[in-house]
């Protein structure tokens, strides 16, 4: 809300310094976003009369003039296409401050310039300006500029929804004075509302959602000229001021008082009734748009129509306009919650609607009534109040809290002040005893002992908290979620992965181009862009989206990683899963180096990555996955956590791609939950002791049909006694082994905590390995 | 024996002698090969099947193999001269990147350190959530106006238990409601996650971020507590020399409620023209206060007889701070070329 200083002041006995205020306000709670300064910044310019006008000897776009300020002529030289003999304008002598800068004595080509005539920037007033500035024709000449134009600072504050009480020029002074100690003076207003010429008219509430409504005619308003303080205050807190008086006065006394009210022509109603609307009624705003309307809008109607959205929006048909003279004021209090839905449902939002949501205190009422009658009264002292009606139709109870000073304490962690606290308490409620409050009508927020505290905390500043504290130790708990994301980086750190953040939103076309089924997904319903539309049900377009990025930045190696969240849907049930997306590209020494050749990742790499990440433990079910052929579903102690491999080529080419052999896997972090808490990475932490024999080696060459897969082979001869490890160093294919062959080398080594092995011994082992060999899989020695 | 038969055997022996020849010991490689029964002297002896017209050839090739296996066996430390050892040292290393974590990641891993010491334990939150957990529950009624300074994602055709569209958490709070309704106090728990808000992308502002959330309930918690947490927690993060300051503030989850100040990182409030602080000297850096009476009652807590304080904090502004990004898309980008910057 912006705040206008020099209105604000009005309130105080005495003017506080501008520094004091901003320092106050931010102290209470008010978040002061920016300040700004209008007015003129300049010393030394003065009013003065252009006498003459000549063109410039040497110069066609410049003029020389001679100006008076009355007591002295000067000659100076002006560049503005807008000077004119006979005018008033600002001037400058030398020696003057404009903004930040001194002028000097200056000679413009060849003629010496005593002076300048100003522009209204030049001299700080607007911050853009086309020409010299022209003043009013009556002006003294010699006045000093700032004794014209008075300067003036806007504040822009930020009001959270608590502090609703205070979004007015009148609320802000109140807390001001109640919490930084300023003096208030009481506004002027018109306390003896009588009616001079009565007129019968009927005013009935039809809804329980009305709280208050005070209806007032005056007759016979004739002067319709907004006067100047109100016009130049609305103009500055940015609310277009329209120049009558009957519509900016409603405006005015709004962000004065903070209370919402609607003048409506006499003569375009027969009456005021407070209800619901019917379901689908019509009404044309103010702002020119038809609103459709349903039973639970409160609105404002008379016999033959709707008026008005209670608390919300006038009605076109019931305006005020120039020829108004005959009103009738509204001044009402509406159910907060009902106003606000009612904008929500009609999708507007006003300056009324937005205080009305926020609450407005029930008496505030009174005040707004003879403030407006005072300002009517001002400029229209022929003006008659022919009507009055104040109907309550919903009453506030008084709210009394004990103050109990030891809870406030507790909450506080501070001594309690018992005089301070005294102090701000009858400062809000005169009749405080030191035990019962009163909760003032206005500070609805005000409902326990926890927001006493803070008041008080306010009173004497969150400064005085101090930093103390009885915690106890503790130990934390540790998190297996967190331990695993811990682990994992460190481990992919190896293979000089990154980690990613990506957005878990991704569009419609993302979704479609992995080939996901779209109806399994969890779309946005007000998503900010088609963009971001839905949740994403798989790690993969975002990865994707990565790798693109970095591959046009011309990264030769890209090894990314994320942990984030998935998201389906299943039978109308979200399945949101914790999880992390591998992705690799490119080559596996990244970076040129003389020593070795480059070597581009293949599935191997992939796998190498993920079973280091568990320890060796996991096994590929070679079944192919949802992105590609050349991959599979990873299995950790036979529970599926994992799938990938080598994705699609027709997937890449959807994501603009243009390279291949791009590896992607997602693994389900929450089936890790079991194996992280079991022994699986306890083993990890305890090291089995090395043999103190030596081992042994052996190799074994093999050709065997290719239809054995690698890991049924390695699975049969896994339990031979005595194998500490079995190594792969070979694999070879050849037309020359036969049809379908393949030929393994195996480098076996055996150990014992007991002794050394023979070479009889070695030899007896590798003997007993390759007969599994050759009766399970027909294998023959190479 | 074919001339093809044969050159084939040869080739098999090379790849065999290529993979195996640093594994062991020269002695063993020589025997394996040339000795009497070596590979490659059986299969020497048999060019006397081949055809005489190929035996120069296969002769050939046989030999060269032959001498190779024999260089390498032979060669050994004393026929080596020192000269031949001499190596620019200045020739470069292999370059390594080992920049794994993500800046985001590094000051989450920062700020629970420094929480972990102080006793609170992590619990997590969905990021789909219910209205009663992400608002309701926090003392935001249906129609509250405080509403509105969270804009909500909706999610369309899933509902909750009330017929309420599920929604993205606009905050990590949920999980203070879902944490005090599983376990019972004394509770110190904190909670980091993503975010979403509904807020177009910019320097400064993301419809996803992450969060931290924190909250300690117990018999007599209070506002010297919390300060005293925070200044801690500050001091791990920026240094002995961080400052706080509390200021009021309104969440609808705690009362009293602060503001969290953080004295400026860079200037320490020493640079009117910081462009940091922007001259003021102090960072807003959380929110924070006394869990409100109704969100404990919410939870089945007395407020009589539990208190607590809670925080809470974008963990994306620390970033940009310890890391000097000053803007938040950076950090979503994911360009390599700073990723591995980051260590």
């Amino acid at each position: 809300m912006k705040i206008v200083y020099s209105w604000l002041c009005e309130y105080f006995e005495s003017k506080p310094d501008i520094d004091f205020l901003v320092t106050t306000l931010k102290k209470l709670g008010f978040g002061v976003e920016s300040i700004q300064k209008i007015g003129p910044d300049c010393r030394g310019v003065v009013t003065a009369k252009v006498l003459e006008v000549k063109k410039h000897p040497n110069a066609d776009r410049l003029k020389v003039c001679r100006v008076s300020t009355g007591s002295e002529e000067y000659e100076v030289v002006c560049g503005a296409s807008n000077v004119k003999e006979g005018i008033i304008v600002p001037f400058a002598t030398v020696g003057a401050k404009l903004k930040d800068s001194i002028l000097k004595k200056a000679k413009i080509r060849g003629i010496e310039s005593c002076g300048m005539i100003c522009s209204a920037s030049e001299i700080g007033i607007e911050d853009n300006s086309d020409g010299i500035m022209i003043l009013d024709e009556n002006l003294q000449l010699g006045v000093d500029i700032n004794d014209i134009f008075s300067r003036d600072y806007i504040f822009d504050i930020e009001i959270t929804p608590n502090l609703s009480y205070a979004l007015s020029h009148w609320g802000i002074a109140r807390e001001l004075s109640i919490f930084g100690g300023l003096k208030l003076k009481n506004i002027p207003v018109e306390n003896n509302i009588s009616i001079t010429k009565y007129l019968d008219f009927s005013i009935e509430i039809k809804t329980a959602d009305c709280y208050r409504y005070a209806g007032i005619i005056v007759k016979n308003i004739k002067n319709k000229n907004t006067p100047f303080f109100i016009f130049d205050r609305l103009k500055k807190i940015g609310v277009n001021p329209k120049g009558n008086f009957l519509i900016d006065l409603s405006n005015y006394v709004m962000f004065e008082l903070g209370q919402p009210t609607h003048f409506f022509d006499l003569s375009k109603i027969d009456s005021i009734i407070v209800r619901q609307a019917l379901d689908g009624e019509k009404f044309i705003g103010l702002d020119g748009n038809i609103y459709k309307l349903s039973e639970d809008i409160m609105v404002i109607a008379d016999n033959k129509k709707v008026l008005a959205v209670a608390g919300i929006i006038g009605g076109i048909e019931s305006a005020i306009d120039n020829s108004t003279s005959d009103i009738l004021i509204e001044v009402a209090n509406f159910n907060p919650v009902s106003i606000r839905s009612s904008a929500k449902k009609i999708n507007i939002k006003t300056d009324s609607s937005y205080r009305f949501e926020r609450t407005v205190d029930y008496n505030l009422i009174d005040l707004a009534i003879k403030r407006i009658i005072f300002l009517i009264k001002q400029t229209n002292p022929q003006a008659e109040i022919c009507f009055f009606k104040d109907i309550k139709n919903v009453i506030p109870k008084d709210f009394n809290l004990e103050i109990d000073i030891r809870k406030i304490e507790d909450i506080i962690g501070i001594k309690v002040d018992t005089k301070m606290i005294f102090d701000l308490l009858k400062s809000m409620d005169n009749s405080f005893d030191g035990k019962f409050f009163k909760v003032p009508s206005y500070r609805h927020d005000i409902k326990s002992i926890w927001d006493i505290s803070e008041e008080y905390l306010r009173y004497i500043g969150y400064d005085s908290i101090e930093t103390k504290s009885f915690m106890q130790t503790f130990k934390s708990k540790d998190d297996v979620f967190w331990e695993i994301k811990d682990e994992f980086s460190r481990r992919l750190s190896v293979f000089g992965f990154n980690e990613c953040y990506t957005y878990d939103l991704v569009s419609l076309k993302d979704i479609k181009e992995i080939g996901f089924n779209v109806n399994e997904c969890i779309k946005i319903l007000n998503p900010i862009s088609s963009d971001f539309e839905y949740l994403r049900p798989s790690g993969l377009p975002s990865m994707l989206k990565v790798l693109r990025y970095n591959i046009n930045r011309d990264i030769k190696s890209v090894k990314i990683y994320e942990f984030a969240n998935t998201f389906i849907k299943n039978d109308n049930k979200i399945e949101e899963k914790r999880k992390l997306f591998i992705l690799m590209w490119g080559f596996n020494n990244e970076w040129e180096w003389w020593k070795e050749k480059k070597v581009l990742i293949d599935f191997f790499d992939l796998k190498t990555v993920i079973d280091f990440l568990f320890n060796y433990e996991v096994e590929w079910l070679d079944k192919g996955f949802n992105f590609g052929i050349n991959g599979g579903v990873i299995v950790l102690n036979d529970k599926e956590i994992g799938w990938g491999g080598e994705v699609k080529k027709s997937i890449l080419k959807n994501f603009d791609i243009k390279v291949d052999n791009v590896f992607y896997v997602e693994i389900d972090i929450e089936q890790l939950r079991d194996s992280f808490e079991s022994d699986f990475y306890s083993l990890l932490k305890k090291p089995k002791k090395p043999s103190q024999y030596q081992s042994g080696i052996r190799d074994l060459s093999i050709i065997i049909d290719k239809k054995y897969k690698f890991s049924e082979i390695r699975k049969a001869i896994l339990d031979v006694e005595d194998i500490e490890e079995i190594r792969l160093i070979d694999v070879y294919e050849d037309s020359k082994l036969g049809k379908d062959k393949r030929s393994f080398t195996f480098r076996f080594i055996f150990s014992s905590y007991n002794k050394t092995f023979t070479d009889e011994e070695l030899n007896k082992k590798i003997e007993k390995i390759f007969l599994i060999l050759k009766e399970k899989f027909y294998a023959s020695l190479r | 024996m074919t001339k093809e038969e044969w050159l084939s055997k040869l080739f098999q022996i090379e790849h065999y002698f290529d993979t195996i020849k640093n594994s062991y010991p020269k002695s063993d490689i020589r025997d394996i090969f040339l000795g009497k029964k070596g590979e490659l002297t059986l299969l020497l002896k048999k060019i006397s099947e081949i055809p005489v017209e190929h035996r120069k050839e296969v002769g050939l090739k046989g030999n060269e193999l032959k001498k190779m296996i024999e260089e390498f066996v032979t060669e050994d430390y004393e026929n080596v001269s020192e000269v031949l050892n001499e190596i620019d040292i200045t020739l470069p290393s292999k370059k390594i990147n080992f920049s794994f974590r993500h800046p985001i990641t590094i000051t989450l891993s920062k700020i629970i350190e420094s929480f972990k010491k102080l006793g609170f334990s992590l619990e997590w939150g969905p990021l789909v959530e219910e209205d009663f957990y992400n608002f309701k529950a926090l003392n935001f009624p249906d129609h509250h106006p405080a509403r509105d300074m969270q804009d909500t994602f909706y999610i369309d055709g899933l509902f909750d238990s009330e017929g309420k569209n599920l929604i993205l958490r606009t905050h990590t709070s949920p999980v203070q409601i879902r944490t005090m309704l599983k376990y019972k106090p004394p509770l110190r728990v904190i909670s980091p996650g993503r975010v979403f808000r509904s807020e177009a992308v910019d320097a400064t502002h993301s419809f996803v971020f992450n969060q931290i959330e924190g909250f300690y309930v117990d018999s007599k918690v209070n506002m010297c507590d919390l300060k005293w947490a925070l200044e801690n927690f500050i001091k791990d993060l920026f240094g002995n020399s961080a400052k706080i300051k509390f200021m009021p503030s309104y969440f609808p989850f705690v009362e009293p409620g602060a503001q969290v100040e953080v004295s400026c990182v860079f200037c320490s409030g020493r640079n009117i023209n910081c462009k940091v602080c922007k001259g003021v000297g102090w960072l807003e850096m959380l929110g924070a206060g006394i869990i409100h009476p109704n969100v404990l009652k919410n939870c089945g807590y007395d407020p009589y007889q539990w208190s607590g304080f809670a925080f809470g904090a974008g963990i994306e502004r620390f970033t940009m701070l310890l890391f000097g990004i000053d803007d938040l898309r950076t950090l979503y980008e994911n360009d390599l070329r700073i990723l591995r910057q980051v260590v």
